[in-house]
């Protein structure tokens, strides 16, 4: 799990992007370059655009204008191979009784024929980071019976068996408890500095971004400002991407209000 | 034992063990993906199709049937795209467009009026060797297709936006499901007619997700479901004299409600499976 060796420039950049969707404006002229190995929070108050912006980088929803380069590539599929994605609150479609092994085949290289193996050789072909993520006891399970922390840590899991360069995460915490959410942050923190891959994630929760992020863009239909938390995560500069006052958010007992 | 010497009987036999199972692997992902409307829409677009086959002079109604519903099946899908009006609206406007065109062309033509009767219900004597042939092909082209894109179909059907970051063309599986689909379908209403094919895609499926605790066992057990109900429905009908397509359907929901009753007991959503949970 590191950058392209061939690539130093920006893992993500992206120039005058415009997005609109059902005739509305959603994204004004987006600006912006992510070099790798950050851990970068898209900030913002709710239809500010943060998951507009993380679809469209991913191709999932059409661009009006501008340009967007993943590891120096315009076109995704270049890339898709070394993108990994956490979408929010999936809606893993609970029609179709999947357990977590075979969620997990379906993305992890070389087990496409998992229909026909056998148990042991689909978990034998799991990378260590599915037993670092305690997802090996649930792979019997149905994926619609787990947990909001259970289905979060096994997407993960799932996000990172191609061994992706960016990892893409969409709210991640939402529909998690307040432990669960506080150990998600140290996870991705734990698996960004370990692997040193790229981490962009969009969050609402401004205790747990000033922590562990290295780098944050706060969006409101534009980019109001990006930079390093303690430049950004302050009064002044919150009031602009969010439009009111906001204040309370440096806790030293480690959750939020 | 007419029922195997009879070449009509041996041809319904062949046709329900290939088409029934077809219709349970590929009704695991209609009922995934909520597409069981689409289905009954391009069935019923069928009796426009025979119509149509008969106005032209043809002798055999499966050329016009496929034509038609695939021609419905490629307009629900651009209308979707290029209109912005829901599924739903756009599968109940051409389902009843092909219903009203077909019986009025037929109302027309002398000495087909009873072909409504055979469309609607299915006939056993209507599974000819065209029939079988496009049926084994299908089979052939299923089996080589689930062999393949087994997991790209099921991480469509699980989250299209996954599927997507992964690579997948899902735009093209789409396409090529829903014609797979459509020949399928209108293959197989010969056998059981418009009003009762939608039964074959769901119920074995519906049946086997009751009793599944993962995605390989409900596809075998759909298909075994398939197959039996197929099979035992043709032979009840023979031994009965009853019709054909409904001796198969009530089977198969017989045999849904036997696995709704044992899915209680020892299903994956049993007490006992509850309590044996970590």
């Amino acid at each position: 799990m590191n950058p392209s060796p061939a690539f130093t420039g920006p893992a993500v950049e992206v120039r005058h992007l415009n997005v609109s969707l059902g005739g509305r404006k959603i994204l004004r002229d987006i600006s912006l370059a992510i070099p790798p190995g950050e851990l970068v929070a898209l900030i913002g108050p709710n239809g500010a655009g943060k998951t507009t912006l993380l679809r469209s980088l991913l191709g999932l929803i059409p661009i009006e204008s501008g340009e967007v380069r993943l590891l120096g590539q315009p076109q995704l599929r270049q890339v898709i191979s070394r993108i990994g994605y956490v979408p929010q609150r999936l809606a893993l479609d609970t029609g179709l009784p999947l357990s977590v092994r075979e969620f997990l085949a379906l993305r992890q290289p070389g087990t496409r024929n998992w229909f026909w193996r056998r148990r042991g050789d689909l978990d034998a072909a799991l990378p260590p980071i599915v037993q670092e993520l305690g997802v090996t006891p649930l792979l019997d399970k149905t994926v619609s019976t787990l947990s909001g922390g259970q289905l979060q840590r096994t997407l993960i899991a799932f996000s990172l068996l191609n061994d992706p360069a960016i990892l893409f995460l969409d709210e991640p915490t939402e529909g998690v408890d307040a432990p669960g959410e506080r150990t998600f942050y140290e996870v991705i923190s734990d698996i960004h500095r370990r692997h040193r891959l790229t981490v962009i994630l969009v969050s609402h929760d401004l205790s747990m971004v000033h922590r562990h992020a290295s780098w944050v863009v706060a969006l409101n239909g534009r980019i109001c400002c990006a930079g390093a938390p303690d430049d950004i995560i302050r009064e002044d500069a919150l009031k602009e991407a969010y439009g009111l006052h906001v204040t309370s958010y440096h806790h030293h007992h480690g959750h939020t209000h | 034992m007419g029922i195997l010497t009879e070449p009509f009987m041996q041809r319904a036999l062949i046709g329900a063990l290939i088409l029934a199972p077809l219709c349970a692997l590929l009704g695991v992902f209609v009922t995934a993906r909520r597409m069981a409307f689409f289905s009954d829409t391009v069935a019923h677009a069928s009796l426009a199709g025979t119509a149509v086959s008969f106005l032209v002079g043809l002798s055999e109604p499966t050329p016009g049937m496929l034509v038609v519903s695939l021609l419905v099946a490629a307009s629900i899908v651009w209308l979707r795209e290029k209109s912005g009006l829901y599924h739903d609206t756009i599968m109940a406007l051409l389902l009843t467009g092909s219903v009203a065109l077909g019986t009025v062309i037929l109302s027309r033509l002398r000495g087909f009026r009873g072909e409504i009767h055979r469309v609607l219900f299915g006939d056993i004597l209507a599974v000819g060797m065209t029939e079988l042939v496009l049926a084994a092909l299908l089979l052939g082209l299923v089996i080589l297709g689930a062999a393949w894109l087994l997991s790209p179909l099921s991480l469509i059907a699980a989250n299209e936006d996954l599927a997507h970051v992964a690579g997948i063309p899902v735009r093209w599986f789409n396409y090529g499901f829903v014609v797979v689909l459509t020949v399928t379908v209108t293959i197989t209403i010969r056998l059981v007619g418009i009003l009762l094919v939608g039964a074959l895609l769901v119920i074995p499926p519906a049946a086997a997700r009751l009793l599944s605790r993962n995605l390989r066992q409900e596809i075998w057990t759909a298909i075994a479901l398939g197959a039996f109900s197929g099979t035992a429905g043709v032979g009840l009908s023979y031994v009965g004299d009853l019709p054909c397509g409904p001796s198969i359907v009530l089977l198969s929901i017989t045999l849904f409600f036997v696995a709704l009753v044992t899915s209680r007991f020892t299903g994956p959503n049993s007490a006992r499976a509850r309590a044996s949970q970590p």
